[in-house]
């Protein structure tokens, strides 16, 4: 259990696209993770795609806005801040958030059309990035209290993204190029951040780019992957799904399209947590099961990584 | 040849006035072309996209150029130059704002119109559309389906409802009515281009001659 | 002569001021209105009211006995009180029966696109003024004495010339400094643009002139902690801070520093050669004197068993002096800007990004590297250099200013220069945005650096920067703006030519001597055109950086503009101040002395024995804090009576 018992204990879960339906070791290690810490993830019943920023949001902003909206209103019908797997929807859903409470004229037009679905935004519930809540409320000493296995000789490139930091005016850690919150929770684990160049970049999912224009995608993470592979790290965290994606299929595509092969396992920060934890590493989806279904991710294998840090497997 | 006069004519305010309906826009008309933002740009490192001349074109209201152009969909919406605009241009923000107007006259991207009709149709951007993704859950002891839109029949109406009331089902429908109408042009104007490069071949092996 | 206890019979003249108001405003419409409001009998319109004849059409209704008021709606009474008020008295009118309405900051420059609007409100605004002016009463202007004492406060090139100049004129002079040595930020500079005169050679020498003046005392490593009193009569207490070291007795040897154990930075070096913690901030400081800087001395005693005059004193305590000044000149110059927040420029985490004022101390040949610079990390001469200009300038970052700092451009360019001078092979690019060479001779040295000195101009603002790991080399990326091209590119050094900002103790000094600031932190002029060297308060004049940014020649020009009006003050031996002050009606007063605790000027007196509240007419500033203040009633302020004042609101509000 954690030590401060004034932290909020229980939030609506919210998933988006891309954690449940493609990368669900995320959502599955993350419940589990939340579980240990003694904080209870509810499900959001009946939430949609964010909607994504960088493609809907550049489309039609007040539909990007409504249905923003009418996810929040589902966690205020519950009563309950919104915990945030995704950097992308943490950007969608705080933004959409600011903009309906610090905006009159916004939230009556949005609440117009939230009116025929028979809702209503109120503004009571906050949207809070599970790292803010591992960071903020829970902190790196209380999960390092917690670990069991610690993850030692371990070297982790830790990426941040974008949207879990920028714009900065409305994100809970403020104005800062180079902020170390992320890699405090990482190095909780026992593993250690390896710094590399333009560890603040962009991994290129972003902004509708790796849909419409994918080559231009696949060479900013082509770029990390390089300048990770230069500092000599083992393995890549992340706390956003689609960055996940992008660099987990995306050592694929970028063998594919540039030739270059990388072999980082790709770990979400709840799979790294639970297993310093002790939570078994079939349950994070860190060694496959059998009935784990040809064709379906990691694509860059996590089981070797992990026969090699947990003693006894 | 274009006169650099006729070019000057071409400036017209008008999209400068639809960018800055949201009045938070409006500092972008500060911009002092520093290149703050083109210089840390990732995308720009790699691709054509300057965003300092994206404001700047925005400004002096070049807008087919650019609204028909792929620069605009090179943006990974990192908010780099955002944070590091000298002058508090929000330019992330006004480059999606160009994206909105450049989407209203039926300018997206082909792969952002078929992410959209999954929204449509589904409620997620990226949905299960296939078996093997329940069964990736079920190996996870999760649920085939997640408590999202998938497990609410009644919720992806509700989406669809706000979707149909935003007229956002009629704006994907016509991206492609105008994807579909360039393709055409592009075919009918084809024959034309073989007659010109066939001219200028002609006119280079004449000169070669010489 | 006409007598004010008549009827008022009041002349409202309205000024077009050109298109100014007239641009906006109907003036006839205005004009016919003025004539319809009480005890108006004259209502004219002129196109500069300012002018001669505008002044004459005033003064001949005044002669006439036509009007026994005078109204002029035209610009702020800040403008053009003064002229009007000398027109009226020179007809032969107590000038306090003239009333300005201002038309113009208050109403046509500000609603030139609402102009209906704009019409209502210049008529609310005229009818007002008529209102108070019928309730006007005459009053007599005072004198005060002015003494012939001046307050210099900061010694650098600014204040340094003030003092000189003063002093030279025979005015008693004290020149106050917080650090130990008078020189300010020129003493640090190496050569000056565009002449490229040796700034040390040519401030040292003032210096030492400042030094030995007869009619100027130096009291460095002093801070000015209290300000009461008015224009020509200012009571100032200075705190001097403990040296440790008896400044009279002190021959400047600097045996005690030799024998010191403790080294730390050099302030004036920027921290790029060390210092010890008894130590003269660089050979040429005035006073050749010692100081221990407490912070980081070990109390070792060492330099006390050293020092032959027996110097040293451990038990030196804070003296406060206590004098009276005519005037008060602020000369508080600048500070730098820090840029170790700004982290995409890596100062502070990659040591060979380094700031203008620290290449400006390795270019010093009495500085840290005795004129060779070199780069931190190796101590090599670096082949290339870029300089980055606007740092902290120009900018709504946070911690950043918005205005340009008007120097950077050229000591940038000046010291790519001189680089270039000493290593004619190395690569120089400076990255800006705009180029501004606005001064004499500046332009061309712009185009000589980049035609014969070759110096590589990009024009595009820095975005990042990284180390290489291998070299320590700087990595920049920016776009080349003109080219439309982002560029990497890998230097040996980069310079940050960082701007210039308010000193952090400018507030204080903004309360002490109740001298407005600007929003960007520097003090604000009397008016911007006009005023640029007085402060709203009289007697206190402002010179140099602490006013805004600016180079030397600029800063040396203020300075003797300050000198003279600090002068023509101190010369005249009086002046003349604004009857505003309040009075009190001793037989209403209940003396329950809310007035004495509220006044912000401590003007208000109690005099126990006689059960008698007085107000010091010179020390009131006529803020009417106690007059609204007070429950008897027993205050009134001069010129803004209760009877006034109610005149323009019961006016104000349009009858039901």
């Amino acid at each position: 259990m954690t030590e401060s018992s004034d932290i909020t204990r229980d939030y609506d879960l919210y998933l988006g696209c891309v954690a449940p339906n493609r990368y669900p070791m995320i959502e599955a290690s993350t419940v589990q993770v939340f579980k240990k810490l003694g904080i209870n993830l509810h499900d959001m019943k009946g939430a949609s795609c964010c909607p994504a920023p960088g493609v809907f949001r550049s489309f039609d902003i007040p539909t990007w806005r409504a249905i923003a909206s009418r996810n929040i209103t589902i966690a205020e019908q519950d009563r309950r801040d919104i915990a945030v797997m995704c950097n992308g929807c943490f950007g969608t859903l705080l933004e959409a958030n600011h903009l309906m409470n610090s905006h009159p004229d916004q939230r009556t037009e949005t609440n117009a059309i939230l009116e025929k679905v028979g809702r209503q935004f109120e503004g009571t519930v906050k949207v809070r990035h599970i790292i803010d809540i591992l960071y903020n409320d829970v902190g790196p000493k209380a999960i390092s209290d917690m670990v069991i296995q610690p993850l030692r000789g371990v070297k982790a490139a830790v990426h941040y993204g974008c949207h879990l930091l920028k714009p900065s005016e409305t994100r809970p850690w403020g104005k800062d190029e180079n902020p170390t919150f992320f890699d405090d929770i990482v190095e909780a684990s026992g593993a250690e951040s390896i710094d590399y160049k333009d560890k603040f970049m962009c991994c290129g999912a972003g902004g509708g780019v790796r849909a419409a224009i994918k080559d231009v995608s696949m060479d900013f993470t082509r770029e990390k992957l390089s300048n990770m592979k230069d500092a000599g790290v083992d393995i890549i965290v992340d706390c956003c799904p689609f960055c996940h994606l992008q660099f987990d299929l995306g050592q694929v595509e970028v063998k594919a399209m540039f030739g270059e092969e990388y072999r980082f396992p790709v770990i979400y920060i709840s799979q790294l947590l639970g297993l310093a934890m002790g939570i078994s590493p079939y349950d994070l989806g860190l060694i496959a099961t059998k009935d784990k279904p040809p064709g379906t991710p990691p694509f860059i294998p996590t089981e070797p990584f992990v026969k090699k840090v947990v003693e006894g497997m | 040849m274009v006169l650099i006069k006729e070019q000057i004519k071409k400036i017209d305010k008008s999209i400068v006035e639809e960018v800055v309906e949201d009045e938070l826009l409006e500092r972008f008309k500060s911009c002092y072309q520093c290149g703050t933002c083109t210089g840390g740009c990732p995308s720009g490192r790699r691709a054509a996209i300057r965003t300092r001349d994206v404001i700047r074109q925005a400004l002096v209201g070049l807008d087919d150029d650019l609204l028909s152009s792929d620069l605009l969909w090179l943006c990974s919406t990192c908010y780099t130059c955002y944070e590091r605009c000298p002058r508090d241009v929000p330019t992330t923000d006004i480059i999606i704002k160009l994206r909105n107007i450049a989407s209203h006259r039926g300018l997206m991207k082909g792969p952002h119109l078929a992410v959209s009709k999954m929204l449509i149709e589904t409620g997620h951007g990226v949905p299960i559309n296939d078996e093997k993704w329940s069964n990736l859950r079920k190996s996870l002891k999760l649920t085939p389906l997640p408590p999202t839109v998938h497990s609410f029949p009644e919720a992806v109406k509700e989406v669809q409802t706000i979707i149909k009331e935003l007229k956002f089902d009629e704006l994907i429908a016509y991206g492609e009515e105008v994807k579909k109408k360039l393709a055409e042009e592009e075919k009918k104007r084809a024959p034309e281009r073989i007659e010109e490069l066939e001219a200028e071949l002609k006119q280079l092996k004449e000169e070669a001659g010489k | 002569m006409v007598n004010s206890d008549e009827e008022p019979r009041i002349g409202v003249y309205i000024c077009d001021c050109g298109v100014n108001i007239a641009g906006v405003l109907d003036n006839d419409e205005l004009r016919e209105y003025a004539a319809t409001l009480p005890n108006v009998v004259k209502s004219e319109r002129y196109k500069f009211m300012c002018s001669e004849i505008g002044q004459k059409l005033i003064q001949e209704d005044i002669e006439n006995g036509e009007i026994n008021r005078v109204v002029v709606a035209a610009c702020s009474p800040r403008m053009h009180e003064n002229t009007f008020r000398k027109a009226t008295r020179e007809a032969g009118l107590n000038e306090f029966l003239f009333e300005q309405a201002n038309i113009r900051e208050h109403d046509s420059w500000v609603h030139m696109r609402q102009q209906d609007d704009a019409q209502s409100i210049a008529q609310d605004i005229v009818r007002m003024a008529v209102a108070k002016a019928s309730k006007l009463e005459p009053l007599e202007v005072m004198k005060v004495e002015v003494k012939p004492s001046a307050l210099v406060i900061g010694a650098g090139i600014a204040g340094i010339n003030v003092a000189k100049d003063l002093g030279d004129q025979g005015f008693d002079v004290t020149l106050v400094e917080k650090t130990p040595t008078i020189g300010g930020h020129m003493a640090q500079l190496d050569k000056t643009f565009p002449t490229m005169d040796c700034s040390a050679c040519i401030i040292t020498p003032e210096m030492v002139e400042v030094g030995n003046h007869p009619n100027i005392n130096i009291l460095n490593y002093a801070e000015v902690t209290k300000v009461d009193g008015f224009v020509g009569n200012f009571k100032v207490e200075i705190t001097k801070k403990p040296h440790y070291v008896d400044q009279e007795a002190c021959t400047g040897c600097g045996g005690c520093s030799d024998v010191c154990p403790v080294i730390t930075g050099n302030e004036f070096d920027e921290g790029m050669k060390e210092r010890k913690a008894i130590y003269l901030p660089f050979p040429q400081a005035v006073p050749n004197k010692f100081t221990i800087d407490m912070d980081h001395c070990i109390k070792c005693e060492l330099c006390k068993d050293e020092c032959e005059p027996d110097a040293i004193n451990f038990d030196d305590k804070p003296k406060k002096i206590e004098k009276e000044f005519g005037t008060i000149i602020v000369t508080t110059g600048y500070k730098a800007f820090d840029p170790s927040d700004y982290t995409p420029y890596g100062f502070g985490r990659f040591p060979n990004v380094i700031t203008g004022l620290q290449m400006e101390r390795e270019l010093s040949s009495f500085g840290p590297t005795v004129g060779k610079p070199v780069r931190p990390s190796d101590g090599k001469a670096p082949h290339s250099i870029a300089f980055f200009q606007c740092v902290g300038s120009r900018s709504f970052q946070p911690g950043m200013n918005n205005y340009c700092s008007r120097v950077c451009c050229m000591y940038a360019m000046k010291q790519a220069r001189q680089y270039k001078e000493k290593h004619p092979e190395a690569e120089i690019y400076i990255l800006y945005m705009d180029i501004r060479a606005f001064g004499k001779g500046y332009e061309e040295f712009y185009e000589i650096a980049a035609r014969e000195y070759g110096i590589n101009f990009i024009r595009g603002r820095a975005a990042e920067v990284f180390e290489n790991p291998e070299n320590n080399n700087i990595i920049i990326r920016a776009e080349d703006t003109l080219l439309k091209r982002p560029i990497e590119l890998e230097v040996d050094m980069v310079v940050l030519s960082v701007g210039l900002e308010a000193q952090e103790d400018a507030t204080v000094i903004s309360r002490l001597l109740n001298v407005s600031q600007t929003a960007d932190g520097f003090f604000m002029e009397a008016h911007p055109k006009l005023r640029p060297i007085d402060t709203l308060s009289d007697g206190i004049f402002v010179a140099g950086v602490a006013q805004g940014p600016k180079d030397i020649p600029d800063t040396v020009a203020q300075a003797k503009g300050a000198a003279s009006g600090a002068a023509s003050l101190m010369a005249q031996g009086e002046v003349e101040i604004e009857p505003y002050f309040s009075v009190i009606n001793n037989a209403l007063c209940s003396s329950c002395l809310s007035c004495v605790d509220l006044c912000p000027y401590t003007a208000i007196s109690y005099d126990k024995l006689a059960n008698l509240v007085t107000i010091n007419k010179a020390l009131c500033k006529g803020c009417g804090t106690c007059t609204a203040a007070c429950p008897c009633n027993a205050i009134t302020q001069n010129h803004f009576k209760v009877s006034q004042i109610m005149a323009m609101i019961d006016t104000a509000i349009p009858t039901r």
